[in-house]
């Protein structure tokens, strides 16, 4: 039993970012994977204390840059409970359309890329990233940018949503609902998907919550725990919608879920287009009418697409003392060392794949 | 076509780890490691005309992606069905850099990456072009103060185009791909 | 709750048979007189949630280790040692986590000295 020590470096082929795997290998099969991070940190948390409160937000969004709004959003709620300012109840149900579509974006996102980590490039990629752009066309009708947006303030947004917004946002879900249909008889019914994503890199419930994994991964394991559910936030009390469990815990279990959980979010905004008050959205503008008390602490918890993400405030005059940040991706990343016995050299970067990590939210 | 390195930014910094990737990477020449990188040596060994040289090399650059960050999103998409780079001839985004011609640099760099960076360049074959895409790439971005990253790439490599933009969209740089292929038409005049 | 250091390992074994089995984020805020460390507690079946704090002087910063119960503060303590400087008693010393430098001081202190090299580079 010889194992050989190789260097998946931090430049390849694939498309998770830099990341890098130092493997040892016993022939084809693993026996320990040490994941070397780092080439991305640039102390967002450091940084944050040098800048106001509301000249954060454009360093919160680069953090994860396939649903920049969830964090974006999680940090400006954290600055209204500081200071005690409540939401109106018109932009309440804006900030939650944009971000399950910032959900469905993620989500079409992992579908592109679960091909490229199988071995088969690019084909399932320029499909999704058709059906992405056309979510993104929306986001820019409203918020007049593709990508980073920061368009909330303090108690509401920069501005309401344009006039005929409902219709087209309708129109691209119906497209979008098509498309879900299309992509899984383009995966299930390819038996090549089914051998390698079927029993492989099988994560057990009690393992996952120890391990401290939230999101899909988690919920594919069979726990169930959504910070939506469990201490809701904003309307999603009043929305009707499930939590989606899966108890296998392989590769498959967490591709479908996420494309249930694609469904679900359409539910949730046709719902939450027709309960929405008319009325006024209009936030405070940035320069603070009072500055909040000296070290008032506050912690906001959210249900970003990739797992749970928490805010930790200590507030300060003028910018945040310390703002700390838990991220998802950080410790879904931990998962898999604990995961990666006895599976195949192939077989590893299909199950880093479904764990959908961004590199930039781990590195921070 | 010589190429510059800027030379005087190789300064010895406070810590000891600027001083040690600065110290390994400074003082390095760049020898031509092609046959002929002239294309009048080209034209002649090959026998056909300066003009054909100049049109193949000019329609038929292969990029190598290195999309660190989250330009590397907008790169994706600028390779992708809506805005097409394959009909310019931008081909085949791929991670060698024996292969390729031009290297697009798509966010923040990191003193952890300086080393890799600077490899990967070197390992190109001439004649090379680097792309400096998007604001960290250009000056470091919002990060400017941040203790951890290099204030744009052109501190390590020599860059041809720059494009603007947090993140650009697509289309810039489409036309950043036009500019550079005027620049490359308008300086072969070997 | 604010407890002390040495009642820190007696306490997690306590809360995690009462059903506290979900350990959040692991992370510290300096005070400059004081430090302080935070360990995030959550049950996930009754829905509550609980925050440890405890009290460190700036010249003793050592902590001993949970990894025992709970596998997911592996890389937690490895980042908050490296960035405040904090040592954790009871496992190996490993690799650095995040930056690969060779200061004296953690990053996220506030004795900090950055920002005057982005003049030089």
């Amino acid at each position: 039993m010889a194992i050989t020590r190789i260097n998946i470096g931090p430049v390849h082929p694939s498309t998770h970012g830099v990341l890098q795997l130092v493997v040892d290998l016993d022939g084809d099969t693993i026996e320990r994977v040490d994941p070397h991070i780092g080439y991305l940190h640039r102390g967002v948390e450091k940084l944050t204390e040098t800048r106001m409160y509301m000249q954060n937000p454009p360093y919160m969004e680069k953090l994860d840059y396939l649903a920049p709004m969830s964090y974006d959003e999680a940090y400006v709620s954290a600055v209204e409970k500081a200071l005690g300012i409540e939401v109106k109840e018109r932009a309440m149900y804006i900030r939650v359309i944009l971000l399950e579509l910032q959900r469905i974006a993620s989500h079409l996102f992992f579908i592109g890329t679960i091909g490229n980590d199988l071995g088969q490039m690019f084909t399932l990629f320029m499909w999704a990233y058709m059906d992405r752009d056309k979510v993104l066309d929306l986001l820019q009708e409203a918020t007049g940018s593709r990508m980073f947006y920061v368009n909330m303030r303090l108690g509401g947004m920069l501005s309401d949503l344009p006039p005929d917004f409902e219709e087209r946002t309708l129109e691209t879900l119906d497209y979008v609902e098509k498309r879900i249909k299309e992509y899984e008889s383009f995966i299930e019914k390819n038996p090549v998907f089914h051998e390698r994503m079927k029993n492989i890199g099988i994560l057990p419930p009690e393992k996952a919550l120890d391990l401290g994994v939230t999101g899909p991964v988690l919920r594919a394991s069979g726990v169930q725990y959504d910070v939506r559910k469990n201490s809701p936030y904003y309307v999603y009390d009043k929305l009707h919608f499930e939590i989606k469990i899966l108890t296998k815990g392989d590769n498959f279990a967490r591709y479908k879920l996420r494309l249930l959980e694609m469904r679900e979010s359409i539910r949730l905004i046709k719902e939450a287009f027709k309960r929405m008050p008319a009325g006024d959205a209009l936030g405070q503008p940035v320069k603070l009418r009072s500055p909040p008390t000296k070290n008032k602490i506050v912690c906001v918890s959210r249900e970003a697409p990739k797992g749970e993400l928490m805010m930790y405030l200590v507030a300060d005059d003028q910018k945040p003392y310390r703002l700390s940040i838990r991220s998802p991706n950080f410790i879904n990343l931990m998962a898999i060392t604990h995961m990666a016995k006895g599976l195949r050299t192939a077989d590893l970067f299909a199950t880093l794949g479904t764990l959908d990590l961004v590199m930039g939210c781990v590195d921070r | 076509m010589a190429e510059e390195y800027p030379e005087e930014e190789f300064k010895i910094a406070k810590k000891e780890m600027d001083r040690l990737v600065y110290e390994s990477l400074k003082g390095r020449e760049v020898k031509p490691n092609v046959m002929f990188a002239k294309m009048s040596d080209l034209s002649r060994a090959l026998g056909i005309s300066k003009g054909m040289v100049k049109w193949s090399r000019v329609n038929s650059l292969w990029p190598m992606q290195f999309g660190l960050a989250c330009c590397a999103i907008e790169l994706m998409g600028f390779g992708s069905a809506r805005i097409d780079a394959e009909r310019k001839g931008y081909l085949l985004f791929r991670s060698t850099p024996r292969q390729s011609d031009v290297m697009l640099v798509a966010g923040w760099v990191t003193k952890s990456m300086v080393p890799e960076v600077k490899r990967l360049y070197e390992q190109m074959t001439e004649p090379r072009y680097v792309i400096a895409f998007g604001e960290c790439a250009t000056c470091g971005g919002p990060w400017f103060e941040s203790y951890n990253i290099i204030r744009g790439i052109d501190q390590v490599l020599p860059v041809d185009v720059y494009v603007a933009g947090c993140p650009p969209k697509p289309e810039n740089l489409f036309e950043a791909m036009i500019k550079l292929q005027e620049k490359i038409s308008g300086k072969i005049e070997d | 709750m604010k407890i002390k250091r040495e009642e820190l390992a007696q306490k997690i074994g306590e809360m995690k048979a009462s059903g506290y089995s979900y350990l959040v984020k692991i992370t510290a805020v300096d005070y400059v007189d004081h430090l302080t460390a935070l360990y995030f507690l959550r049950d996930i079946d009754k829905n509550r949630e609980e925050t440890l704090e405890i009290d460190l002087a700036p010249t003793d910063l050592w902590l001993p280790t949970i990894i025992k119960a709970h596998t997911s503060a592996d890389w937690y303590e490895r980042e908050m040692s490296e960035m405040f400087d904090i040592k954790i008693k009871g496992r190996k010393a490993p690799r650095l986590l995040l930056e690969r430098w060779d200061g004296t001081e953690g990053p996220l202190r506030k004795g900090f000295a950055w920002g005057e090299d982005y003049k030089s580079m």
